[in-house]
This record gives C-alpha cells, sequence and structure tokens, in this order.
C-alpha cells in the first residue's frame, strides 16, 4: 500500500478531517463472529495476539446488530445462507460484505455440490472477495486495506446496492430458500424501480 | 483374552448362520449377515462387550443394486484386546424402496444416523421415533448421496438459474 491510498499515518491527519465519517467507518470496522465453511480456521490467529487485528481497527462482535464487516468465511450451503441473509439485514448501515476463499466466490471446490451455493453475490451484495483456499491472515488484512481505499473513494456501496435492488435480491434468495419467514426489510418496490430507468433513459 | 477377533468369529459362526467374517487380524473385523440378522446381531454383540455404535454408514453399490449399511461397533467396556477391536458390521438391503428396522431400541445413538441415512439415501428406518429432516433445507428429486444423483445436472438446474443482480451504474 502507498501512502496515497490511505495507510494508517500521522501525515493523513488533515485528510482524515475532510471526511470525519470515512475515517469513522474505516477505522473502526467490527467484524461479524459468523462461522461458516472451513476458512473460519484462519479467523482466530487473525483476531487475536498472533496477528491482532485490531491494528487495523478489526475486531470481532457478537452480535450483527453492532457489526459493520461481515467476512463470510468459507463455502455456504443453502441452510447457512439463509442465517448469513438473516444477519446481514440486521446489521446496521453502512455495511460493507467481504467473501473469504474461493467457495463463496463461485463455488470453489464444492462448484458441483448439490448443497452449497455457488455465487454468493447473487443473494447479498459483496464488496471485495479474497480468492485462496484458504487465504492467509495477512490477506485479510490486504483486504481491510483495500476496503479503507474503497470507503475512502466511496466504492463500498454494497449496501446501497442492497437497498436499490432489493426486490432482485429477494426473489433469487426466495427462489432459493423459499418462501422467507421475515418481512421483507425494504419495500420490493421493482416496479419503482423500473419507471425509474425508464425516465433516466 | 489374547485375540478376541478370533474367538468372536468363532462364537458368532455357531450362532448365526450364513455369515461370513473375516478379520484383519489387528483391530478392525469384518462381518457380513443377513438382514433379518442385524437386530439380533447387534444386542448379541453390544452384551457381547462392544457397547459404542460409533457410526452407522451406508454404501450405494449401483451395479448391485443395493445398498449397504455399515454399522462400526467398538468397546469400552472390554479389556484392552477388546477396546482395540472395531466391528463392521454389513448387510444389503434392496436400493428400490429401502426399508430397514431402527437400531435406536438397542443402541439410542443410531438415531441421529438413521435421520441422516433417511435424508441423504432415503432410506426409511421403521420404528424410528423422530424421522425428520436433519441437514438439507431444499427437497431433492433422488436422494442426494445416491450415486445416480447427477450433481453437475442438479448444480446447472438450480443454482446456475438464478441469475447475477446486475448493477447498471458499475458499482462494485
Ligand atoms: S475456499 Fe477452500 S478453505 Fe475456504 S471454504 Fe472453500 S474449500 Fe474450505
Amino acid at each position: 500500500m502507498t501512502k496515497k491510498s490511505g495507510k494508517m499515518d500521522r501525515n493523513n491527519i488533515g485528510k482524515w478531517f475532510k471526511s470525519p465519517g470515512n475515517m469513522g467507518q474505516k477505522y473502526s470496522l467490527h467484524a461479524l463472529y459468523f462461522c461458516t465453511g472451513c476458512g473460519i480456521i484462519e479467523i482466530p490467529p487473525t483476531i487475536t495476539t498472533r496477528w491482532d487485528a485490531e491494528r487495523f481497527g478489526v475486531i470481532p462482535v457478537a452480535t450483527p446488530r453492532q457489526a459493520n464487516l461481515f467476512l463470510i468465511t468459507g463455502y455456504v450451503s443453502v441452510k447457512t445462507l439463509r442465517y448469513i441473509i438473516r444477519s446481514y439485514e440486521q446489521m446496521p448501515e453502512p455495511k460493507y460484505t467481504v467473501g473469504f476463499g474461493s467457495c463463496p466466490i463461485n463455488g470453489g471446490m464444492y462448484w458441483d455440490s448439490y448443497n452449497t451455493i455457488k455465487h454468493l453475490d447473487k443473494y447479498i451484495p459483496v464488496d471485495g472477495w479474497i480468492a485462496g483456499c484458504m487465504p492467509r491472515p495477512e490477506a485479510v488484512f490486504v483486504a481491510v486495506t483495500h476496503l479503507w481505499t474503497l470507503i475512502d473513494k466511496g466504492m463500498a456501496t454494497g449496501y446501497l446496492k442492497y437497498r436499490e435492488h432489493y426486490a432482485k435480491y429477494r426473489r433469487n434468495q426466495e427462489k432459493i430458500l423459499g418462501e422467507l419467514e421475515w418481512p421483507p426489510l425494504f419495500s420490493k418496490e421493482e416496479e419503482n424501480e423500473k419507471s425509474r430507468e425508464k425516465v433516466a433513459g | 483374552m489374547k485375540n478376541p477377533g478370533k474367538k468372536l468369529q468363532d462364537e458368532l459362526r455357531s450362532m448365526f448362520e450364513s455369515i461370513s467374517t473375516e478379520g484383519d487380524g489387528e483391530n478392525r473385523m469384518t462381518v457380513k449377515c443377513r438382514k433379518e440378522a442385524v437386530i439380533t446381531m447387534l444386542s448379541f454383540l453390544k452384551k457381547t462387550g462392544f457397547d459404542h455404535l460409533a457410526l452407522i454408514s451406508c454404501v450405494d453399490r449401483l451395479n448391485d443394486n443395493v445398498l449397504e449399511l455399515v454399522y462400526i461397533l467398538s468397546s469400552y467396556g472390554g479389556d484392552v484386546a477388546m477396546q482395540k477391536l472395531n466391528i463392521l458390521l454389513k448387510t444389503t438391503i434392496p436400493r428400490e424402496n429401502p426399508q430397514f428396522y431402527t437400531a435406536t431400541e438397542i443402541f439410542g445413538n443410531a438415531s441421529p444416523y438413521e435421520r441422516e441415512l433417511h435424508e441423504l439415501y432415503g432410506i426409511l428406518f421403521r420404528g424410528h421415533p423422530r424421522l425428520t429432516p436433519l441437514f438439507l433445507e431444499r427437497e431433492y428429486d433422488i436422494p442426494p448421496f445416491r450415486k445416480d444423483f447427477d450433481t453437475r445436472k442438479y448444480v446447472k438446474d438450480v443454482f446456475d438459474q438464478i441469475p447475477f443482480v446486475d448493477d447498471k451504474k458499475g458499482r462494485t
């Protein structure tokens, strides 16, 4: 990472004050401690003394209500997807999702499994991916610093995308999971979306 | 008891008809028997000291058109030589409409294994107290662990049919 891309550095203090909101979000990422797949094995060393994620302002929290970073640590089975969606919808905005490992990207080694959803970003928006099977803890920090850059540039907007295309996401979710037992988070305003597109076009 | 496998083999042969036993000389003994004998055999083995049911698993033998059930037993109570011995009790049931009797009366911990097999291989265990879904969230035409379940086709038909949510503004 170069200085420009937002290293934690005193020289940057001036820049922080330009957008204190971004700074606050960048340096206090609260990762939801949600375990799925094999990748979760890498998370305990990442957050504890060996790699100490708190240097980067990342600490794990127990409930989605307090979290703003969602690490999906591995393959997502259909059953897990239900709880991923529930947890994701409970997180306060702004929230960031990072897919950790090859499995959430495209299925990884479970690409032809009967029970693993292949592309996580069909069901919830994902801001970044860490490739690898499984990625090392260092890769989490690379991802975090990249996420800082994205936040700085206003590109980590997965949660806005979720609002905007909620109807499509919900439709995909219901295709796999059947009726969802919780009410829609936003209105399923696909009609509005279409009309807006028409106006824009 | 120097070689519990040997003694047990003789004992089993004298008690049950048309079984085949085969030990690897060390710590594993395979017993194949007809399906009628399984429940009796399990309770006999439990009385003999093999008081721990480690696993019930299933092999889909597509070519022979049978499902092979494997009960793996080990011992906590016997002497050291016995504790080292694992018994693989195998039996076959037909593939079409597979049904079998539950072993929960003898080993209480058979319950989750049988639920699992019910779900993944479609075996109906009669007399099971609670044969409800255990892992799976979706319905499958063919139970997914059967060899004739085409996972690739299933993936193409289900997961690949879900469209990506594309974003016109080109945001990540
Ligand atoms: S990417 Fe590899 S390590 Fe991660 S969940 Fe998939 S198989 Fe496991």
